[in-house]
């Protein structure tokens, strides 16, 4: 399958290099200002990464019309190779196909939207700069992300998006209550990208390689897998574990909520359009690995079912605007993963891009939350009823109070995860460093107890 | 054991110290400190800082900016210390090298800091502070400091080094303070002092304001709480009083006392009792002894003030929720947090090495606890020693001290030195810089007010222009948005006379609009109305207005279940998949051009309206009461009686104009969730159009034209009224049932609406100069596209700037302040003291607009002053909760007063009400008037006495609660003048002050410098 992998200086090269070098140009070009202390002015600023990201979008888009009308051929393009040995080589590639393009032009495009939002936004406001090369940042690591056709330039982008999203939900770092979100959405994020991680080891062992294409070729969506099915199934739990953190799903899905600490504009690109999202993007790149690996499908549609049904009960009891939006986020992206875990492909892809536009829109416009609700109040001649409680309300009051404090305290997952996997494994490295002490005291001829 | 009685007294005195906010959507501002009132300003506040954790005043170094830009002279700084130190000035100090007075002057002039012992040490080896002396030394202190140094035989370039040594030498001679403080009552702030990294708040309120939001929402979220008919804790009780489920560590025993709370309620008890019974069972069981209960429960409400306010609100004014009224009760709230409280200090108390006990003994282990706490609780200490030899040191340079005359000084004097510096600290500096702040400002104004009545009594006796009739009237609002409006009128006609009063136009009414569900108050907070207005189709288009709603509401059919579906798990699924790619359309629309967006959707809203044409209902139809007690509309006497008193208060009885306008006013933005505190606050945080537009029709009516001209109030027969509102945010006026303006009248009509769209636009240029983003020479069409933009942005956070920069509130007659610029910043209330034969005009006026302007204005400045801890914060990462308020973020406390966005180009400065009236008569209204001699009386507002006959002017500043007047003699005669409003702010972005406009350009000798 690997007829259309051809390295070298395609048509489609120059402009596939553009989405990714207009908005790391823009990063660099506001961000080396800033850090030599001499920041740009505020117009100037949304100017030069709004400048980015058009430019991005315009390639992709005309990267896309090439693309249609070549029937969509993908086209590899080979940057360059980081580094070989022997049969090993691990090489910076991009590809530009029927998934990757039609998803940058909506991830710049979007990204290009809410510059414009933001740059009014935050007009004055202490933390410009710092917002726009986050921004900046992000944006690059999402076409990276979107662009590679290497597990290695994946990883690169995944965790630029991974921590320019960490560094947003604490943009205000003088609230210890941000920085507590932060921490708590980046230390989700490390653990799970350990999946891509150790996937990327994996496949470096059974390909010799980190790129796609030796995977599972490059005709997306009709992507054959090239490794036998137990690696499959193996890369694919991976990949999946890796999804889990940045979807929130159950058990990672307490970060979420508290991601709305930040500014309202990152807020709704990170969190109701791309970011949360990026799981789902990378599951179905590895579609093929996923087609070879039925169980790996199996515990995404489970995972995926378990969090849907969560967030739907936990979202019906949120009194405010941003959380219910986020759970409400959160049960349409677990719908997707269940989608992709019963192998459909052109279904999720749709789902992600039209939730993403609408979710995006409704947290832009939450601060209108009390505004449009007078002018549908005005419409409806009264308050609405609140809806489609008939299934709680069969259930007896003693019940129902019940099941309304698990929704209230969101399905005590925190406390799950607090008392179940914190605590004993914080009490593991306790007990681990007691004994490395120990030894070493022992080793060293010190008195056990006069360590420190 | 305290009485129920007495608990509730507790609570209530708690009370005093919220924020009295009601929910966002009926958004009026007041005072935040309103619970401190009964102090003089200076002292409340500082005190009020401590127990908010707040700020007094700004920043020192925002002073200091000030003082470096000419915005506070040296001579404000000077007249202040004289009023303060006083006989004090000369108190000799070190030995008579210095005087209180000089060592205040010079710690006001120089900046000096006192850091920590590490601070300095880092100062000293990082910079050149012992290798030279300060560059602001005043000359003579150098030289007297160089000549000390050389008769010691030390080079001068070692002077900063020797008075250094002699510094140390001589900081070491006293020992750093240590001083008892009072400690806090609340077991978290006692532990909190004891284990800084045990916060039993961090633990307690996400899940209190977990349900505190679930039990106040309004309708956010579709599933409401179980038995919020029980109250807050009963509520509360069933949901978590059933030990299912796990909770946090801290939490474990919180199940148990909520269950037996439960089964108290499921018995039937009253719940104010049970609420009462567990606050002081709670108290007990902390150990905290009697006497402390008042201060516990003050301290427990207000560490999560923004929530116990709301509850206090909604118990106090049910009526003021915006959807559902619950059964809000402050004791409730206090009760669930001393038993979350509780919990959290027995799981701390095990952290702190008072291990669980056998189960017997539980209730008892707390009991002691607290006294331990409290005797644990560390002394505060003064800075160390190298602090208080840096502040030495520096002190000493200012004031030209020798290092002999250092180590000369006995301990007595040393000591009283040290003291003298130490309690003329950075609090007291601020306080000394912010009223020579506020002087600054008094004077600029006072002299300017002065300066326009000089001009306006030349020719003398023609002050009011009544020679000819006016070309027409129109009364707004006192709002201080609407000055710059009414500026505009008047400079475009000379023959238009405003005036203004409190925009509900004494018409006090729910009034229910023909698109709106239920009626809502349109008058001040204060007045809970008797009548009820509605707004109903023509009959001959009943037929329209019924299709009308039938579409309306389906379309609202429509968009509720789109919305709701885009959130629910399955159907949500289905929206997003097959159409959320059509939300793109809206999204780029939205964001990428807002007003082309919002002038479709208007028209496509137009469309589908089918225009109805209506009146208003105001006429009474049936007798009797309404159900929800009120009458439906008013009758003659009633209707005669309002439009005398709103004419009378404003002097308009005689002279009158053939068409005379009334202006209510509004604001209309997008995401903006504190959109209504733009509205007009007299109108109880609604919109003001439909008060304008039924005291027309009243003042019309012949019926009321008949008693009044009865009751000696004579309107003549070809006087016309028409009501109108402004959009304070496009600047722009709708005008009301101009079908019915009798066709004598339409010609004036017309040209007086032509006159308003070309004020509009003059409206719209001055307000563009304070938005950045706004061009300078930007023209009156643009400035007006650009205001209509900014209103339909989603993204603008700054639609309008509301009442920012409001500092001057001026009672009387308009024309001695007509053609005055006053840059928005004054709310100008009509008031004729010639009509006014009793005072009893004037007492109803001081009445209303002493709360309501004060109000504004120390809304403001308080949250300029500390935008975190009296405002809002930035409106950034602000998420509605509940339809009733905003928290930061995910789980905050409610954020009450204004955003950051909305007061960052506020000057906070206390309100000077001018009052075209003598200071006796002033004095003798005021004693009638309680509430408001209170605010005069403590200085919550600075009142100016203008003496209608003679002029001169008189400031308030009576002490100890008096009221007496001094004097005001002005600085200058010399006051700016422009040829007109644009030519006087064209170019500039900052506040600005008072000009003489309309002045005729041969006479304009170049514009003064500001």
């Amino acid at each position: 399958m690997n007829t259309a992998a051809v390295a070298g200086p395609l048509a489609l090269g120059p402009l596939v290099l553009l989405q990714l070098v207009a908005p790391a140009a823009s990063l660099a070009a506001i961000g080396v200002p800033a850090i030599l202390g001499r920041p740009l002015s505020e117009r100037t600023t949304t100017r030069i990464v709004g400048g980015g990201f058009a430019a991005a979008f315009l390639a992709a888009l005309v990267t896309l019309v090439t693309l249609v009308l070549g029937g969509f051929r993908p086209e590899v393009v080979h940057v360059g190779t980081w580094f070989s040995v022997g049969h090993h080589e691990a090489t910076i590639n991009l590809v530009a196909d029927a998934l990757s393009v039609p998803y940058v032009c909506f991830t710049a495009g979007l990204c290009w939207l809410v510059n414009a939002f933001a740059g009014k936004y935050l007009h004055r406001e202490p933390g410009f700069t710092r917002f726009f090369v986050l921004l900046a940042l992000f944006g690059t690591g999402m076409n990276l992300m979107v662009l590679s056709d290497s597990i290695d330039v994946l990883f690169a982008g995944w965790e630029c998006v991974g921590i320019s999203s960490a560094l947003l939900i604490g943009f205000f770092h003088e609230r210890a209550n941000a920085v507590r979100a932060a921490l708590r959405a980046f230390t989700t994020y490390r653990i799970c990208d350990m999946g891509i991680l150790v996937a990327s080891v994996v496949i470096h062992q059974a390909v010799g390689s980190g790129d796609f294409d030796r995977l599972f070729g490059t005709d997306w969506p009709h992507g054959t897998c090239l490794v036998p099915a137990s690696t499959a199934t193996l890369v694919s739990l991976l990949v999946v574990f890796a999804s889990l953190g940045k979807t929130a799903q159950v058990p990672f899905s307490s970060w979420l909520p508290r991601a709305m600490e930040g500014p309202t504009p990152s807020s709704a690109i990170f969190y109701g359009a791309l970011s949360i999202h990026a799981g789902a993007y990378v599951l179905l790149r590895c579609e093929a690995l996923l087609e070879a690996a039925p169980w790996a499908r199996g515990v995404l549609v489970v995972i995926g079912t378990i969090t849907a049904l969560h967030a739907a009960l936990v979202g019906r009891v949120q009194t405010d605007l941003k959380s219910m939006l986020a759970y409400a986020s959160m049960t349409q992206a677990s719908l997707i993963l269940v989608e992709i875990g019963l192998g459909w492909r052109i279904v999720p892809l749709l789902h992600v891009v039209g939730h993403a536009i609408l979710r995006s829109l409704q947290i832009l416009r939450s601060p209108s939350a009390l505004h449009d609700r007078h002018d549908l109040e005005a419409a409806l001649g009264g308050p609405p009823g609140p809806g489609g409680r008939w299934l709680i309300g069969l259930l007896p009051p003693a019940w129902q109070r019940a099941l309304y404090r698990v929704a209230l305290d969101r399905g005590y997952e925190e406390t799950f995860v607090a008392r179940w996997i914190v605590r004993p494994v914080l009490g593991l490295l306790e007990r681990a460093d007691a004994a490395e002490r120990a030894w070493i005291a022992r080793l060293g001829g010190d008195e056990p107890g006069g360590r420190r | 054991m305290p009485r129920p009685v007495e608990l509730a007294a507790m609570i209530a005195d708690a009370a005093r110290l919220l924020p009295q906010q009601g929910p966002i959507g009926t958004f009026v501002a007041q005072n935040p400190l309103h619970g401190f009132e009964t102090l003089p300003f200076e002292q409340a506040v500082i005190r009020a800082a401590r127990v908010f954790r707040a700020e007094p005043f700004l920043p020192e170094s925002d002073y200091r900016a000030h003082l470096a830009a000419g915005r506070i002279r040296v001579e404000d700084i000077d007249a202040v210390l004289d009023a303060d130190v006083g006989a004090r000035a000369g108190r000799p100090l070190a030995g008579g090298l210095a005087t209180l007075g000089r060592l205040h002057r010079l710690l006001l002039l120089h900046p000096v800091r006192l850091e920590s012992d590490a601070a300095v040490r880092w100062t000293l080896a990082e910079s050149d502070a012992l290798e030279r002396l300060r560059d602001d030394l005043p000359p003579e202190a150098r030289a007297r400091i160089l000549e000390g140094v050389a008769a010691e035989g030390s080079e001068p370039a070692d002077a900063a080094a020797a008075l250094w040594h002699a510094c140390v030498e001589a900081g070491s001679r006293s020992r750093a303070s240590v001083g008892y403080c009072q400690p806090p009552a609340r077991h978290r702030d006692l532990i909190l002092a004891v284990a800084p990294a045990l916060d039993t708040d961090a633990l307690v309120h996400p899940l209190l304001i977990r349900i505190v939001a679930a039990f106040l929402d309004q309708g956010v979220a579709s599933w409401p709480m179980p038995e919020r008919d029980r109250g807050l804790l009963g509520a509360a009780a069933a949901v978590y009083g059933s030990r299912h489920g796990p909770l946090e560590d801290w939490a474990g025993a919180v199940p148990g006392r909520l269950g037996e709370i439960h089964r108290a309620f499921e018995e039937g008890g009253d719940p104010g009792a049970i609420a009462l019974d567990v606050v002081a069972a709670e108290l007990r069981a902390l150990g905290v002894p009697e006497s402390a209960w008042p201060g516990y429960i003050a301290e427990s409400a207000v560490a999560l003030r923004g929530w116990a306010a709301m509850v206090r609100q909604l118990e106090e004014r049910p009526d003021r929720a915006p959807v559902t009224a619950v059964p809000a009760r402050l004791a409730d709230f206090v009760a669930l947090r001393l038993v979350l409280d509780r919990a959290a200090v027995d799981w701390a108390a095990e952290r702190l090495g008072r291990p669980r006990g056998p189960r017997s003994a539980d209730a008892a282990r707390l009991l002691d606890f607290w006294v331990e706490l409290r005797d644990r609780h560390p002394p505060r200490r003064g800075p160390g020693t190298v602090a208080r030899s840096f502040l030495l040191f520096q002190v000493a340079q200012l004031l030209g001290l020798r290092p002999a005359e250092i180590r000369d000084l006995g301990d007595n004097e040393f000591r009283e030195l040290e003291d003298a510096i130490a309690e003329f600290d950075a609090v007291a500096r601020r306080r000394c810089f912010h009223l020579a702040y506020e002087r600054r400002h008094r004077i600029g104004i006072l002299d300017a007010l002065a300066a326009a009545r000089r001009r306006a009594e030349t020719p003398p006796g023609t002050v009011d222009g009544r020679v000819a009739r006016p070309r027409a009237q129109a009364v707004f609002c006192i709002d201080d948005r609407c000055e710059s409006f009414r500026r505009a009128l008047e400079e475009s006609d000379a023959g238009v006379a405003t005036f203004g009063a409190a925009g509900f136009f004494a018409v006090a009414m729910y009034f229910r609009g023909i698109d709106d569900w239920h009626a809502v108050p349109l008058c001040p907070i204060v007045i809970r109305p008797g009548h009820t207005v509605l707004e109903l189709p023509e009959a001959k288009a009943v037929g329209d207005y019924r299709l009308r709603k039938a579409l309306r509401r389906s379309y609202g059919r429509v968009r509720g279940g789109l919305v709701d579906g885009s959130r629910s798990l399955l159907s949500g699924g289905v929206l997003a998949t097959l159409g959320g790619a059509l939300a793109a359309v809206p999204l780029v629309a939205r964001v990428a051009f807002p007003r082309l967006t919002a002038v479709l959707a208007a028209r496509a809203a137009d469309i589908a309206r089918r225009r109805v044409p209506t009146h208003l209902g105001i006429t009474r139809s049936a007798e009797g009461l309404l159900p929800d007690g009120t009458r439906d509309g008013f009758d003659t006497d009633e209707m005669a009686a309002i439009v005398r008193r709103l004419l009378e208060d404003i002097g308009l009885t005689s002279g009158f104009a053939r068409l005379v306008a009334v202006v209510g006013h509004g604001s209309t933005s997008l995401n903006n969730p504190h959109e209504s505190a733009y509205d007009c606050g007299a109108c109880g945080g609604g919109k003001g159009g439909p008060n304008a537009r039924a005291f027309a029709l009243m003042a019309n009516d012949p019926a009321v034209r008949a008693r009044l001209a009865a009751g000696g109030l004579g309107i003549p027969d070809d006087v016309w009224f028409v009501g109108g509102m402004l959009d304070t945010c496009t600047s722009t006026v709708t005008w009301f049932d101009t079908e019915g303006i009798p066709a004598g009248h339409r010609g004036e009509f017309d040209s007086f609406r032509r006159l308003a769209v070309l004020a509009g636009g003059l409206d719209a240029r001055e307000r563009c100069r304070r938005f950045d983003s706004v061009p300078d020479d930007v023209s009156e069409a643009e400035a007006l596209r650009r205001v209509e933009g900014r209103a339909a942005d989603l993204a603008q956070v700054r639609p309008e700037y509301g009442h920012a920069g409001n500092a001057v509130c001026i009672v009387g007659r308009r024309a001695l302040s007509r053609g005055l610029f006053l840059d928005r910043r004054s709310f100008l209330v009509s008031y004729d003291p010639r009509a006014d034969r009793d005072g009893a005009i004037l007492e109803r006026t001081l009445a209303a607009v002493g709360p309501v302007c004060g109000g504004i204005n120390l809304a403001y400045l308080f949250s300029r002053v500390d935008p975190l801890g009296y405002g809002a914060g930035t409106k950034l990462p602000h998420n509605i909760t509940g339809l009733i308020g905003v928290m930061d973020g995910h789980a905050s406390d409610l954020r009450t007063g204004l955003p950051f966005q909305g007061v960052d180009i506020h000057e906070p400065v206390r309100l000077l009400v001018v009052v075209d009236a003598a200071p006796e008569r002033i004095a003798a209204v005021l004693e009638r008037l309680p509430a408001v001699r209170r605010m005069v009386a403590n200085r919550w507002v600075q009142l100016v006495a203008w003496d209608p006959d003679s002029g001169a002017m008189a400031i308030q500043d009576g002490v100890g609660g008096a009221i007496a007047f001094s004097p005001y003699r002005p600085e200058t005669d010399s006051i700016p003048q422009a040829v007109s409003s644009a030519a006087w702010y064209r170019g500039r972005r900052d506040d600005l002050p008072p000009a003489l406009v309309g002045v005729e350009p041969g006479a304009v000798g170049g514009r003064a410098a500001p």
